[in-house]
This record gives C-alpha cells, structure tokens and sequence, in this order.
C-alpha cells in the first residue's frame, strides 16, 4: 500500500500545526512582510502578488484565555480562538489582516483584532454574499480593487496584472496537485488518511506556495500510481465543517473504526481547493470569476444563491467518491452550516445515505464517546451493506 | 429553576401604546386573510421595504416580526417545535427557527401534507396562520444568518417561489474618514443600495403584474417621516428625570414604526404616544416609582420577557430610559427622507442598522446616548442566538466603563427562546451594578 513520505509529512505538519511560528521564519528568512487572511473567500493570490506572504488565520490549539472576555461563549471555536490570540499578542506577526467574508461571528472577532490591536491595518472587503444578481459581479469587482489598494499601501507595493498572473499561475498548479492526492484517495490508489489530507491542504494555506508545491510534487514522486487499491472497506464522505480544521484526533477516532475517508467537502479541504483562477484575460476579473465560479463548484451555505444547492451537490459527490456514508462535522455555533443542516438531513435521508452529525468544540470534544458514535454508525453501514460484503 | 416574580409593579408604562397594540394586532388579522382576498404576499426578512411593498399593492409579512409576535404572546412553542423536527438546532437564531417552523407549518398546511409533527394541535393555529408567500425579499444589514435565512424558507417551499435580495454592505469603517452618517464609504454604500432598490421595483412590477405607484410610496413615506419624527420628539423628552416613558414603551412602539402601513393611523399612533408624556412631564408623573438610577439597554428584545423586565427593572428603581435597539433603528434620522424622491434615504436607513456598524460607530452612538439620557449603568442583554447583537457588547462595556465612568452589568437571553434567561444571574449581577453605582456616588460626593 503506498503511504506519504513521513520525513516531507513533518514538515508540512510542523508550518500547519504552528503557522505563526512558520511565518516569524519566512520573515526572518526573506526579509519580506506577512499579511494574515481570513476565510472562506479571501483571493492569497493577491497578497502574493505583491511580494508577501499570505497566511490563512487557523484556530489555535491551545484553550481560550483573554478571548473569553471579548467574545461571548455562544459564538464558534474558530472566532474565539482568534479573538484570544488577537489579546494575546499572537496574531502580531501579521503586518496586515483582511477579510473577505461577512460572518456575523468572524467580523465579531475581526473587530476584537481593530480593538485590541488599534495600530494594525485591517481591511475588511465586503464579497457580496447574495451571488445571483447582476449587481453582484461589479460589486465584488470593486471590492477586490479596494482591496488591491489596500494591500498596496499597507506594503508599499503595486500589485501588477503580470505579477498577479503569475502568482495565479502558482496557486492554480497548487490546487491541481492537491486534487490530485484526491484523486489518488478517491480511487484508493493512495492510502492517506483523512488527517493527513488536512495537513496537506492546512499546509497550503499558510506556506510559501512555492515551497509548498515542491513538497507536494516529492511527496507524489513516491507514490507508485500501479499500486493496488484497498480492500473493501466501509468508505466514509466528511461534510462540512467550515472556516477552520476539525481536530485530528477526531479525524483519526473516526479512522480507527476500521473505516476510510474516501472524500470530504471540508473547508480545510477539497473545498478549499476545488476551483481555478482563470489564467487568460485580467487576472484582476478573474479573482471575481474564481469567487463566483467556486460557489457553482461547491456551493456554500454561506452564500446565497438559486442557482445551485449544497446538498444535491453532495450527494452527486457521494456517488462520485462511491461513498457508503457521511459524516457531518459541524462546528458548534456555525450558523450558516445549522441553517443548511435540515436541507442536508433531508437530501440524505431521500437517498438512503446514512449519515451522522459530529459537533465540534474549540475544547472539550469528547473523544471516547464519539469513537462509540462512530462504532455505532459504522456498523449499522456495515449491517447494511452485509450481503455486497460477504 | 424557578423564575420570581417581582414583588410590587412600579412600573407606569404608557396607556396610549395599546393603541398601536389595537393597530398591530388587527394588521395580523387582516394579514391571515390575504389569500381569501386574492392578495399577492410577499415575506421578507431584515430592513422595513414595506413601504415598496404598500405602493406595490402587496401584503407582507415580516418574519422577525411574526417571531417576535409570537414570543411575546408566548405561542413561541409549536414553532420552534415544527422547526427542530425539521432539523434547526437550538443554538440557532430562534427568530430565524420560529420563522421557520412558521414557513413548515404553512407550507404542510399549504399541501394538506401529513407533518409528522408532533402534538400542539390548537397552539399551532397561530404559528400556521400565516399565507403562504409568492415569493421572498431579504434584505437583511449587518447579519449574515439574516440573509442567509431567506435562501432556507426558499427551500422549505420546494424551491419553487422567487427569491430577490438586497445586499447591504456593512458600514465597518475601513477607511479613516468613516463614522457615523460621514465618509467617503457612507455615501457610497447609500447609492450602491438605492440602485438595487430600484431593481426591487422592477422585480415587483413582474410579480404584480402592475406598475409601480411612486405616488403612493411618497404618501406613505411622508406618513413614515413624520411619525418618525413624533417618536423621536416623544423620546428627547425622556431625556429629563425622572423620566415620563421608558424604553420598555419605545420597545411597544417597535411594530408600528417598523412594518404597519404608513397612513394617518400611524402618524395619529405617534401623536398620542408624544402628547401622552407631554402630560405626564405637566402632571409630574414619572414612568417608574422613585427612579434611582438611569440605565442603557444594549442588546436585541428578549420578547418572551418583556413585562417581566419591564416590572423587575422597576422593582430595583431603574429606569431603563434609553437603547441601541429602540433608538438606533427604525426610521431614526427622518431628515434623511425625501419624500418626492424617498430611495436613497429608505436606502440610508436600511444601512442604519444597528446591526450594521462596526466597533468604531458604535462606541460613538453609546457615548452619544450615554451623555443625552444621563445614564448611569448599562443593561448588556448578551442574547445568546444573536451575535450580531452581541457582537461587540464587551467592547462597548470597556468603552463606557473608560470614557464615561459608566458601569454595566451582562445578562444572558435571548429574543425569541426563554430557555436562555436565567434570573437568578440576572438579579445578583444588576444589584451588584448598581451597588458600584451607589459606591461612585459617595465617593464624588465626598
């Protein structure tokens, strides 16, 4: 069974687990700034482009301290989390903080940064949420032009349409290889476990790109793509989860049960990065197309549209990955994904999947009593599927 | 947990707002007889389009406001019930479940489906009675749940019905020149939003089939204006102490300026409402008995408790006279209205939400209201479903504290879901408030 470098693996996990400590590095190293970005929607193409390192802010491990006093206990780990680091002091390595998305709890976290930091640059560029209208385009066109300004005077920089073509050009080739390890996944070609998979997306969130994507090509130089796929196991689709990493140790609880993770729609990771800047026209437009385009790839409760929905997205994906279940993992207190829930429960119930719903907490995840969830819903996938078994 | 009841209700709260109560209640009634009349309805969710929808010859239905009704009358239960059996989870915004559970009942009454919902037969009649939409509007400042609602209630009705938003940008004071009503951002984001108005009347034109009357939506908005102005005379004069009206009356007075028609009732509903208090400030009655100490409410209304909170506050000599919910919204800067061209001023408002500003503008409406009423302590109502509300609450507390000398005290809520309140915690943390209150006092007395 082909498995990951675990020498190259450590690496990658190192920048993914600590990405604070990976970026005082990069700017000790290259002398050059670092602007941190928040998710689900913010283009690092352009911070890139204008010579700097784009970091994605992750959920810190470690429990809630300062933060507890800023933002109350009903809001999402993953904006706690970045309230207390923001009292903390840890988010001071950023030169510069963006955003691009308008949740009601990130922006609660955002203005904890403006708060406790009031020194530091932060910009917030309003992608509109609602992604049907004609008004839509020119308006997330604006705001991306601000926010090339902002960039611009936050770093004394100019971002030209040539530098930014060819930071496109290295996100895109990023993204392909990363699809390609589920591509690998997906047909049990490669053995990588859904912990892995994080690191390896997580990873690209927070490296140098470049640096990233010559790990990610040595990692797929050893793999032997005629190598046997798996025997048949109960193969499982994680759902969800956005903004920030579900722990790993969950991840693994789930794996132990003798189960595989075939795919996911995790925003750390095929969603993250499941679309393309386009590489022809002004690469200005595209960062526009990229956010339009990606909600029609894989639509997000986050975003308002007609146009497509998450769940028969998801279950054309669990055809795709040939899927004998889903896991739903949902962060505590996030919003849009309990908005969404009953659609999901629904679309899954109609086409007999069976499905199971995790939630999520910055701390105190009960680790045992999911892995007796999970037993459980395993089994009964098992039960189900007893005579294609046999 | 057993709730006390406060001992002695010190409350005086206006006469003249049951009157609007009267105009509200009967609003509903004809509301649930829409489709017997062969009327288009629209529900909608966020800022107060029913004006365009009046001079559009539609009847709407809020959502909010149809939770909030229904807290208030504490027939809550069989929609948050219908909700949660569809699958909405408790921790969400219980305006947005209650609504929902409201969109499941009337769409499985709208099909004659078995629900499966279980029990509650005679309480669910009001959570049911809504008409079923033609189609939906969001537009929706400052939440992102609020806007992403109405893409659910789509899709609790098949998918089936159209769905038109207005996206309003946050006023978040990105650059140096931002505050409140000022800037090179505010005058941007006001056009930006009277254009999609624009193309809300082109939506509603298809759907009625008719023209819009630009007419009717001038009248109505003259109505809106100056009843907007009425309330806000009413309220300078609660700067006074003791007080004549409280917030608690202001809360009363929400669904009249928010989504009633704007005629002469609603202009007559204002008048009563200000010439009331003149003649409590001629007759020196106050709003509450012996009023001691002067308090800010910051947070959204937690509905299920209104009387209660009204009387407990009382109960402690506080009148609670002034707040973010009541003062910053709801048509509150009527000067903004043209109504021979009343778009871009409809559009201001909207923006105006006070779910809409970053830290920065907040901090300087609290500071504003906080020398305008002479307030003495802040009343955070941390609501646990809305973090749009509660958002910067913590911030705002520091501020005060530092700027003013302004104590606070937090309490946990929430709008539409009384499983959150606890009044054990409430009572310990408001004496404690205004025992520091007492402590600042002597010690400046000194």
């Amino acid at each position: 069974m082909n498995r990951l470098s675990p020498e190259l693996m450590a690496t990658l996990r190192a920048a993914a687990d600590d990405p604070v400590a990976y970026a005082q590095t990069w700017k000790t190293t290259h002398g050059g700034s670092v602007i941190g970005a928040f998710p689900m929607n913010f283009p690092p193409e352009l911070v890139h482009a204008a010579g700097a390192l784009p970091v994605l802010i992750q959920e810190n491990r470690t429990p809630i301290t300062e933060g507890r006093n800023l933002l109350a206990e009903f809001y999402c780990g993953y904006t706690r989390s970045v309230a207390d680091q923001a009292a903390l002091g840890q988010l001071d390595v950023f030169d510069a903080v963006v955003a691009a998305d308008h949740c009601v709890q990130l922006l609660g976290a955002v203005d904890v940064i403006r708060w406790a930091r009031p020194e530091k640059p932060v910009h917030f560029a309003q992608l509109t949420s609602a992604m049907d209208d004609a008004w839509t385009r020119p308006r997330v066109a604006g705001r991306i032009g601000e926010l090339t300004t902002e960039i611009e005077a936050a770093l004394g920089v100019s971002i030209t349409s040539d530098t930014l073509t060819a930071s496109i050009r290295m996100f895109n080739a990023n993204r392909r290889l990363l699809r390609e390890f589920y591509e690998l996944r997906r047909s049990g070609r490669l053995r990588i476990t859904a912990s892995e998979m994080q690191v390896l997306v997580k990873s690209s969130m927070v490296m140098d790109i470049a640096e990233h994507t010559v790990a990610l090509e040595r990692l797929l130089d050893g793999i032997d793509p005629a190598d046997e796929g798996q025997p048949d196991v109960v193969r499982l689709y994680l759902s969800g989860h956005f903004c920030h990493a579900p722990r790993p140790e969950l991840l693994d609880v789930i794996e132990e049960t003798g189960v595989i993770v075939v795919d996911d729609d995790l925003y750390t990771g095929y969603r993250y990065i499941s679309t393309d800047v386009p590489e022809t026209g002004d690469p200005f437009e595209a960062l526009s197309s990229w956010y339009l385009e990606r909600n029609l790839n894989a639509p997000c409760p986050t975003r308002v549209t007609t146009q497509v929905d998450w769940d028969r997205y998801l279950v054309d994906e669990l055809t795709r990955s040939n899927a004998n279940g889903v896991i739903v993992l949902m962060a505590k207190f996030c919003e849009p994904h309990m908005l969404y829930y009953p659609e999901i429960r629904k679309a899954l119930e109609k086409n007999r999947t069976p499905a199971l719903l995790i939630e999520t907490e910055h701390e105190g995840n009960p680790v045992e009593t999911l892995r007796t969830r999970v037993e459980t819903f395993v089994e009964r996938i098992r039960r189900q599927r007893m005579p294609a078994l046999s | 947990m057993t709730v006390a009841q406060p001992r002695k209700d010190k409350a005086h709260r206006l006469s003249s707002t049951r009157v609007g109560g009267k105009l509200v209640a009967d609003y509903w009634e004809n509301i649930f007889t829409a489709k017997e009349r062969g009327k288009h309805v629209v529900w909608y969710n966020g800022a107060a389009l029913n004006p365009l929808f009046h001079a559009a010859g539609l009847e709407w239905c809020h959502g909010e406001a149809f939770a909030a009704r229904l807290a208030a009358q504490h027939l809550e239960g069989p929609a948050q019930a219908a909700g949660a059996e569809y699958g909405y989870i408790n921790e969400l915004c219980s305006y947005a479940r209650t609504h929902l559970g409201c969109a499941v009942l009337t769409h499985q009454n709208s099909n004659r489906s078995e629900t499966g919902v279980v029990g509650l037969t005679d309480q669910q009649e009001l959570a049911s009675k809504l008409p079923a939409p033609d189609f939906f509007v969001n537009g929706y400042a400052g939440c992102s749940t609020g806007q992403q609602w109405d893409a659910m209630t789509y899709r609790v009705f098949d998918r089936a019905l159209p769905l038109f938003n207005v996206s309003i940008p946050m006023l978040w004071g990105n650059k140096p020149d931002a505050g409140y009503m000022r800037g090179e951002e505010w005058i941007e984001v006001g056009k930006y939003v009277e254009g999609q108005l624009r193309e809300l009347v082109d939506f509603l034109e298809y759907q009625t089939g008719r023209p819009f009357d630009w007419d009717a939506l001038s009248e109505s908005m003259s109505y809106i204006k100056r009843a907007s102005e009425l309330r806000l005379e009413g309220m300078e004069l609660c700067r006074q102490a003791p007080t004549p009206a409280t917030y608690w009356d202001w809360v009363a007075s929400i669904a009249p300026i928010n989504f009633l028609p704007g005629n002469q009732d609603l202009v007559d509903y204002f008048a009563g409402v200000k010439a009331e208090i003149e003649q409590r400030i001629a007759d020196g009655v106050s709003a509450v008995e012996n009023e001691r100490y002067r308090v800010y409410f910051d947070g959204i209304m937690n509905w299920n408790k209104l009387g209660f909170l009204t009387r407990k506050f009382a109960e402690y000599d506080v009148a609670v006279v002034a707040g973010r919910y009541t003062h910053e919204s709801f048509w509150q800067e009527p000067q903004l209205i043209d109504v021979d061209n009343p778009l871009l001023g409809m559009a201001q408002h909207y923006l105006l939400c006070p779910l809409n500003h970053g830290l920065k503008n907040l901090q300087e409406l609290l500071l504003r209201r906080l020398d305008e009423y002479a307030i003495d302590g802040i009343a955070f109502h941390s609501t646990r479903t809305c973090r749009a509300m509660t958002n910067p609450q913590s911030m705002l507390a520091r501020a005060a504290e530092a700027e003013r000398g302004v104590k606070s005290f937090f309490f946990e809520g929430d709008v539409a879901d009384a499983s959150f309140y606890n009044d054990e915690l409430f009572d310990s943390r408001l004496e404690a408030m205004l025992e520091a209150i007492d402590v600042q006092r002597m010690r400046s007395a000194v």
